[in-house]
């Protein structure tokens, strides 16, 4: 069975991207453009990583895994979080929630590639 | 795997997060913002870079990582918003506009282009953050190479110190994975594993990393591909890759910097061949000199504390507004427009065969029957009524837009003038409103070049400074109105008729309303500044503007007042798609006239005729009436006689009204009311005036939708040329 990856990113272009990558990597992809949708979308569904940009409109990333990290499913779900401002602060706020990873932006789709297979 | 699709949806992204920009651009203009709005804009800065970043488009990344990190500043109130930024960040958003517009290629060719890049950064520096190198650091960088530049090993090494997060098997990370994917970058040359974290059997546990791995890795992968490899335990863990240029002091200073035993690990390192005794011994009268100076640096890197209490401040400000935008977003979703035009056709033939329905019904005589048709009749028309409601787009997003244009013109022309907006929730047509921004333009740039007159000037008429300028919306008799009216110094009629008859537009002798003369500003070629300025061009413009409203089914009005200032209406149906239509029969031919524009229907006959002029006279107003069947020359006989009582038959006349302007139409046949869904008639019509489209009838007869406004302007144009042949 193939595996199950909940990418969140308000960038349109960007949610596109990181699909076309895991899809013809052959993840199932499930996607969200921002935190509230991103915990709506979930609901209850198993998946093996979730991708998350920091700055969203509505509800960012941090709140997002802070959230999702309080249902028991997804406790060791890994996190990679997407970002082009990856300061100390943050990713310190990334690391109390439990990411795994910080991937800045603009990374290669190969490269995102590799990390998810490391983390799945 | 093709990007070019996800290509298409960021340049779409970049077109919607610069109009975003630049509309918050005008309320920091205005000095209206709060965090969020800044926060805003330095996310659509922000997404821009990154998505751009992602498909390599580095001559926007490099420009606007700049102006993300100026935005940044500003949301972390660094620096202040003033109107030199403010007029600046403008400048910006247009220049990554114009980045976004070209492809990398062209970019590198286009030297002016970079220039003007380049000459926006110099502008912003003084608000640009300078990355301050620590000095500290860099002397410390400095007095390293010194020491010892040569080779430490024999072979080129990494060295890789690792000390991985003591979670980092609960995370599901096993370390043999990172060290079997770092041999497959080059030859692992020695890896020396750390156990002194190894608790006795007791307090043992089974998840819980105890090692750490001191690596020497002979490799020709560069820096960033060695450090990929941890990517996803970085920051978790403590991992230094010391390169094979490394000297004898940075591995001082790691073996420092590491938790285990000085003296073991100096060891280790010689184990791995990373470090020799003699190197050692060599550089060990330096370290406390480099201590020294490492133990300054890090102090500068801790990160100031009362950040974080900022920001639960902001947080709980911001809740509020947080809430209610989550509602509206939960609300709403995305919809192709494509998926909609698609449904709003189906429901066009949808209507098309309710009416086939009706008629069938109505042969049958079955009283259930009509009963229920009756019914689906009603759900049709409620159907058509949603549907076309989906289409609807509030008119204010393009009203907005005329903010920046009026802004910038005004600087421009060194006047002061002052929009305001009225009705912008207003609903038209999706595809009318993406073809009105040409025209509004238009109008706009006119009133304020040649309406609104420099502050001098108003001062001294004992008007105010400010020139006011009003965009406004509304519902009028099934239709929207948009008016564009300022305070200006109006239209003077006189100038209008001089510059008409100088270019034989119009005869000296001829006689014209104040309306008719208003009109001849859409006349091709027509233009009353004296001088031309480069903002409203050398009249071409105002006949373009016309030709636009009618092929939106519109029309355009005039009123001003001398001194006083002028308004242009112009009129639109609320939708193209489907209308309430009313059925006529002219000869063997039937026409739709669609609902809106009909006041009245009265028998021609019994209505006297102005004599020489298609004229009839009702209730005392003279009105200019056209007969179908001659217009449209119906059984090929186009009638060229003066009409007379007699050659008039026994005719039905619909009054029509469109703006100001009223006409009849002389038909023979009324049927009544019936849902009209429109299908455009073929480019081969063009040229056909009077005509704006054809629809299908319950039996399947083809039936022309009439286009009033252009009828209605060849019945007082005809009346017209036969009053000027009268006198």
């Amino acid at each position: 069975m193939s595996k199950t990856i909940l990418i969140v990113d308000d960038s349109a272009s960007i949610r596109q991207v990181v699909t076309i990558t895991l899809k013809g990597a052959g993840f199932e992809v499930i996607e969200a453009t921002n935190g509230k949708e991103g915990i709506a979308k979930l609901d209850g569904t198993k998946v093996h990583l979730i991708i998350s940009d920091v700055n969203m409109p509505i509800m960012g990333g941090i709140d997002m895994v802070k959230e999702i990290k309080q249902l028991p499913k997804y406790k060791f779900t890994p996190v990679i979080m997407l970002t082009t401002e990856a300061s100390e602060e943050m990713k310190q706020q990334g690391k109390a929630i439990g990411a795994k990873a910080w991937m800045v932006k603009p990374f290669k789709p190969e490269q995102m590639l590799q990390a998810v297979n490391m983390l799945t | 795997m093709s990007l070019d699709a996800a290509l298409e949806t960021f340049y779409a992204e970049a077109k919607e997060h610069l109009e975003s920009m630049e509309h918050i651009l005008l309320q920091l203009d205005e000095g209206e913002y709060n965090d969020e709005t800044l926060n805003d804009i330095f996310r659509s800065a922000h997404t821009i870079k990154g998505s751009a970043g992602i498909f390599a488009l580095e001559h926007i990344v490099e420009f606007t990582h700049v102006i993300e990190n100026v935005l940044d500043r500003a949301r972390e109130n660094e620096i202040t918003i003033e109107t030199k930024l403010v007029n600046l960040l403008f400048q910006c958003r247009d220049h990554i506009q114009a980045l976004v517009k070209t492809s990398s290629e062209e970019f590198n060719d286009n030297i002016s282009l970079q220039e003007s890049g380049a000459n926006l950064l110099t502008q912003l520096s003084p608000w640009i953050n300078e990355q301050e190198p620590s000095s500290t650091q860099n002397e410390a960088e400095e007095k390293l190479p010194a020491i010892n530049q040569e080779n430490l090993t024999q072979q080129k090494c990494w060295h890789i110190s690792l000390r991985l997060s003591s979670d980092c098997l609960k995370n599901g990370m096993d370390p043999i994975s990172f060290i079997t994917f770092l041999s497959g970058l080059g030859e692992i040359k020695h890896i020396e594993t750390i156990t002194d974290n190894f608790p006795s059997i007791n307090n043992y546990d089974a998840e819980t990393l105890y090692f750490a791995y001191e690596i020497s890795l002979s490799t020709d992968a560069d820096l960033a591909t060695i450090e990929n490899t941890f990517m996803f335990v970085q920051d978790d863990s403590d991992i230094t890759i010391l390169s094979p240029e490394a000297t004898v002091d940075d591995y001082l200073a790691l073996i420092d910097a590491l938790p285990e035993d000085n003296q073991r690990l100096r060891d280790v390192f010689i184990k791995c061949g990373s470090l020799t005794e003699q190197t050692l011994a060599q550089a060990h009268k330096n370290k406390e000199e480099i201590e020294a100076l490492n133990s300054k640096s890090q102090r500068d890197e801790v990160p100031p504390q009362p950040k974080a209490l900022l920001e639960t401040l902001k947080n709980s400000d911001l809740q509020q507004q947080k809430s209610t935008n989550e509602r509206k977003s939960n609300k709403q979703i995305r919809i192709d427009s494509d998926r909609l035009d698609n449904l709003i056709n189906l429901i066009g033939e949808l209507v098309i065969n309710q009416q086939r329905i009706d008629l069938l019904a109505s042969t049958s005589k079955n009283p259930d029957l009509l009963e229920a048709v009756d019914d689906f009749e009603g759900f049709t028309e409620q159907i058509r009524d949603a549907a076309l409601k989906l289409r609807m787009v509030q008119i204010g997003g393009i009203f907005q837009r005329f903010k920046r244009v009026v802004r910038d013109t005004a600087q421009e022309l060194n006047k002061e003038i002052e929009l305001h907006i009225e009705g912008a929730e207003t609903e038209l047509d999706r595809l009318m409103v993406e073809k009105l921004g040409d025209p509004l333009t238009h109008i706009i740039r006119n009133a304020m070049d040649h309406g609104l007159e420099p502050v001098e000037q108003r001062v001294s008429v004992g008007k105010q400074s400010t020139g006011q300028l009003k965009l406004a919306a509304y519902h009028e008799a099934g239709h929207v109105v948009i008016a564009i009216s300022d305070d200006g110094k109006g239209i003077d009629i006189e100038v209008i008729r001089r510059k008409a008859i100088e270019k034989n537009i119009i005869s000296a002798e001829m006689k014209l309303t104040d309306n008719e003369l208003f009109h001849l500003i859409f006349h091709p070629g027509f233009s009353t500044a004296s001088t031309v300025t480069n903002l409203s061009g050398r009249g071409v413009g105002m006949d373009v503007v016309k030709r636009n409203v009618e092929s939106l089914q519109g029309s355009i009005e005039i009123n001003s007042t001398l001194g006083k200032g002028s308004e242009f209406k112009i009129r639109l149906p609320l939708t193209l798609a489907i209308i309430d239509g009313f059925h006529v029969q002219s000869q063997d031919t039937h026409f739709i006239i669609p609902q809106t524009t009909i006041t009245e229907c009265i028998d021609l006959t019994s209505h006297q005729h102005i004599e020489g002029r298609h004229c009839i006279d009702l209730r005392g107003e003279m009105i200019p009436f056209l007969n179908i069947s001659e217009i449209f020359m119906l059984n090929g006989q186009p009638n060229q006689k003066m009409p007379n009582k007699k050659s008039i038959p026994r005719e039905e006349l619909v009054i029509v009204q469109f703006g100001n302007d009223i006409a009849g139409i002389a038909v023979d046949r009324l049927y009544g009311e019936i849902q009209t869904v429109v299908k455009p008639l073929g480019p081969i019509f063009n040229s056909l005036k009077g005509i704006g489209g054809s629809t299908l009838l319950g039996n399947g007869d083809i039936a022309f939708i009439l286009d009033i406004p252009q009828l209605i302007e060849m019945a007082i144009n005809r009346d017209l040329s036969h009053r000027h042949l009268a006198n």
